[in-house]
């Protein structure tokens, strides 16, 4: 449990210094670092799966991602922040994890929950009998990005 | 069991809030975007911590999948708007958006 813990605080700091950090470089890699954490705290979770996706896809693909997006903009970069978040971030954040350990676990108390059966076969069956719409949204979806990725990046015609 | 549920879930409210308050108070757009992953990052813990402390992390690790893919395809194309944006502003700051005039 010591080391989950050790490992979810390293999750809320990389995060937070990705939203706080003022070169857009250091937070896409702080991003990237609290998804590789992320993935190993789901790996201790006995969710192999999710953890393989969580860090080949957010922390590898994303990554690439941003990292080509912030090379492509290199120059406007230079973009004023409002100095009073600086500031009032920190605060609200700490004043938030404090009413946060206190409220939590007494919410989670009555949180209702629907009575299910227990789980039964591997995550493959899991996956193509219980969640076969998933999957095909899946499809649709990833259809989707690539559509609205061509259409943004189309050849603009001569007479425009 | 209960325990361990507790302490995913506070965590995971702590990446919602931090997430939150990035979308509310930056200004360059891929930090509004880093701010959308830290808050999906808290939200799929969520999912994956409950379906583990419910018994049923198979379920959950399914949709924790659909979850990553579904924001994949959301980074790729807002990452694509947003140096379509560029090249139109010059600029990242997002109150150049806010402009309506050409």
């Amino acid at each position: 449990m010591i080391v989950q813990t050790a490992l979810l605080i390293g999750v809320v700091l990389f995060s937070v210094l990705a939203i706080a950090l003022r070169d857009v470089l250091r937070s896409a890699i702080s991003l990237a670092v609290a998804s590789l954490l992320l993935g190993i705290v789901f790996f201790k979770m006995n969710a192999p799966y999710a953890g393989v996706f969580e860090i080949s896809v957010v922390a590898g693909l994303i990554t690439v991602l941003f990292i080509l997006t912030i090379a492509l903009t290199r120059a406007g970069d230079e973009v004023r922040e409002s100095r009073l978040v600086n500031w009032v971030f920190p605060l609200v954040f700490v004043a938030f994890v404090a009413v946060d350990a206190l409220v939590m676990k007494s919410l989670l108390g009555k949180v209702p929950a629907l009575a299910a059966g227990a789980e039964a076969g591997t995550f493959g069956e899991v996956l193509w009998k219980g969640r076969t719409f998933d999957l095909v949204g899946q499809i649709a979806v990833i259809l989707a990005g690539v559509f609205a990725v061509l259409a943004l990046f189309r050849k603009r015609e001569k007479h425009d | 069991m209960t325990n361990a549920w507790y302490l995913y879930v506070f965590f995971a409210a702590a990446l919602v809030c931090a997430g939150l308050l990035g979308l509310l108070g930056k200004r360059n757009l891929i930090k509004l975007l880093i701010a959308i992953e830290v808050i999906g990052k808290g939200v799929s813990l969520l999912l994956l911590s409950t379906g583990f402390a419910k018994g049923h992390i198979l379920t959950a690790q399914a949709l924790v999948i659909t979850f990553i893919v579904v924001e994949v395809s959301l980074v790729a194309t807002a990452l694509a708007l947003i140096i379509n944006v560029y090249r139109h502003t010059k600029s990242l700051d997002v109150r150049n958006l806010a402009k309506l005039k050409g």
